[in-house]
């Protein structure tokens, strides 16, 4: 059994290290925690029910510390530029049209969540008119969230992508 | 055909574009910028999508944006309303050009009417009368002095590409024209991109009479009868009425032949609204709106038809469901409600705290707004539309003044009362109208 205190510490170790996570075996009990892209100081101001980050899981904090997708419930954010919130930054639809993850149909998404992606990298683009508009990434990090389906109708505003800045 | 219809503008208007495609059975798609998020008529409508951000000309003016919110709801029709994108002909062909039905009359016929001095000339070879002045842009100072000179002062120069008062300037002798001459042409450049500039004749006290017209694409023109649309300030209408006091059967026979002649000239079809200005027994041709008008309900009270449910049969390729020109029933008078200071015209943006509106035999309201509902500063400042009609004039006019003391908007203030003093007026009691009536009612005051 692995006692309370070990437990803290490996938690801690995953965190600190930022790896993808560990996986421990002692006395025939098996261990896995999955380190995960977290806000490194959450932002109580937003009221997300945040539990201390090393104790949650990917889809967990996932769900609670990414706002939806919806900007609405969202608060609403300034459409075309990207919009920090949580230590993450959102890129938002700059135009009203159709969501590509790809640059073609058979070829492979742009990016996807759990990439590295640099500053001034194109990260999707949004159909407008038959206009191919490139949005892309107005910083370097690591991409969190994907937001809309391929081929998903966005709106001006829209939260495209949550990006953990590095 | 016609299922699903994409409104390309906002408040009432929008609500009101709604209301007649839920009555001939199609679907609707708002658009909204992020400031009207909580619009009724995004509420209203069976899907909405936001364009962008708050300033028009990157949300509600944005071709593109409208285009691809059309697109992504698969919307198959796009009415502009008034205002925004309504007169916009590179718009109604790139409508056309994607594949979508424009409920509004033929590009080629915004263009042609859209050019002031193009329009005078159109309307003139067909025998419609137009006020003594220059068929061509003047070149020069010199030029306009010389036309003027031939026509007698006052004299008044417009933009040609104008509208709404920009570009326009008094002149009373040479001297003055001399002066305000790049001033006009300076304003015009400013608000519509070209400079060019016309000199009419220029009445001192007219009347504003214009007359309704319908087109469908058989062939088939009908003109509604007229509006007066005296009671104006800063060229904005203020009250509108229907019929006037100032027309006959004769004149308004007349009226109606210029209206439908101008409107033949140039292959019109959907609503539109002729302009003329009214003095001493004549009238003159001034402009074609090629939209439906914000004072258009003033005709449906009198005559019965509703006017924006004709624009999507004429758009769907039938015929008008009136053959001739209707009977005017009664008196109509339409007060436009804004959310502005009653003297001193400030707008009033706000949060509407409290709402009553009045009803009863006679009156119609059109509205976007709600209690709760946030007027944002970035759009016109109308509210609302109060519509009343009566068996005469002066029952329409009681009416009036039942429903504006019974009409409560809290949180902001608006020109109800404005309206109620106008009532008061003697002139107006008694139908002296002319364009001139705002400016005497403020001296007054």
């Amino acid at each position: 059994m692995f006692t309370f205190s070990e437990l803290c510490e490996l938690i801690k170790l995953v965190s600190d290290t930022r790896i993808g996570g560990i996986e421990v075996e002692k006395d025939g009990t098996r261990v896995r925690i999955d380190g995960v892209p977290c806000p490194p100081q959450p932002d109580l101001r937003f009221g997300a029910p945040l539990l201390p980050p090393q104790f949650a899981t990917a889809s967990q904090l996932a769900a609670m510390a990414l706002p939806s997708s919806d900007p609405a419930a969202a608060g609403g954010l300034g459409g075309g530029a990207s919009a920090e919130e949580n230590g993450f930054l959102f890129v938002t639809s700059p135009i009203v049209g159709t969501f590509y993850a790809a640059p073609s149909p058979d070829a492979e998404a742009y990016v996807k969540a759990g990439d590295f992606v640099q500053k001034g990298q194109v990260l999707c683009i949004v159909e407008a008119m038959k206009l191919m508009n490139e949005i892309e990434s107005d910083v370097s990090g690591v991409v969190v969230r994907i937001y809309p389906e391929n081929a998903q109708a966005v709106e001006f505003g829209e939260r495209l992508f949550a990006i953990r800045p590095s | 055909m016609i299922s699903k219809v994409l409104i390309a503008n906002r408040a009432e208007i929008a609500v009101r574009i709604i209301a007649a495609c839920r009555e001939a059975g199609l679907a609707t798609v708002s658009i909204h910028s992020e400031v009207d998020r909580d619009s009724l008529h995004v509420r209203l409508a069976d899907e909405s999508v936001c364009i962008g951000p708050a300033a028009a000309n990157a949300s509600y003016l944005n071709i593109t944006a409208v285009i691809a919110a059309a697109e992504i709801t698969g919307a198959d029709a796009i009415h502009p309303g008034y205002g925004f994108l309504a007169e916009n002909a590179h718009f109604a062909e790139i409508v056309q050009e994607c594949g979508l039905t424009w409920i509004g009359p033929p590009p080629d016929a915004i263009r042609a009417m859209g050019d002031k001095a193009n329009a005078r000339r159109t309307v003139t070879a067909r025998g419609v009368p137009v006020l003594p002045g220059s068929s061509e842009p003047l070149a020069s100072r010199e030029d306009a002095v010389a036309v003027a000179e031939g026509i007698g002062y006052p004299v008044i120069l417009k933009a040609t590409a104008g509208g709404g008062g920009k570009g326009m300037r008094v002149a009373r002798d040479p001297r003055e024209l001399k002066q305000v001459f790049d001033t006009a042409r300076h304003e015009a450049e400013k608000a519509f991109g070209n400079g060019d500039v016309y000199l009419e004749k220029y009445l001192t006290a007219p009347r504003h009479i214009e007359i309704q017209v319908l087109a469908d694409s058989h062939g088939k023109v009908v003109a509604f009868g007229e509006r007066e649309c005296s009671i104006q300030r800063r060229h904005q209408k203020l009250v509108e009425e229907a019929p006037s006091m100032a027309v006959d059967a004769e004149l308004r026979q007349r009226m109606c032949d210029a209206a439908t002649e101008a409107a033949a000239a140039v292959g019109y079809t959907s609503a539109g609204t002729v302009e003329f200005l009214y003095d001493d027994g004549q009238f003159y041709f001034m402009e074609m709106n090629t939209r439906i008008q914000v004072e258009h309900p003033v005709t449906e009270a009198v005559t019965g038809v509703d006017l924006v449910l004709e624009q999507l049969r004429i758009a769907a390729g039938l015929p008008l469901s009136v053959r001739r020109r209707p009977h005017m029933s009664g008196n109509a008078i339409e007060f436009r409600i804004n959310a502005e200071d009653p003297v001193t015209f400030a707008p009033s943006p706000g949060e509407i705290t409290d709402l009553a509106l009045p009803g009863g035999p006679g009156v119609r309201v059109d509205t976007h707004i709600y209690r709760g509902y946030r007027i944002p500063p970035n759009y016109d400042s109308l509210v609302a539309k109060l519509i009343v009609h009566g068996t005469n004039r002066k029952e329409a006019i009681r009416r009036a003044k039942r429903a504006l003391g019974m009409f409560v908007i809290g949180g902001v203030r608006t020109s109800i009362p404005l309206h109620l003093r106008i009532l008061e007026e003697p002139d107006f009691v008694e139908g002296r109208l002319s364009t001139r009536f705002m400016e005497r009612f403020a001296t007054r005051e």
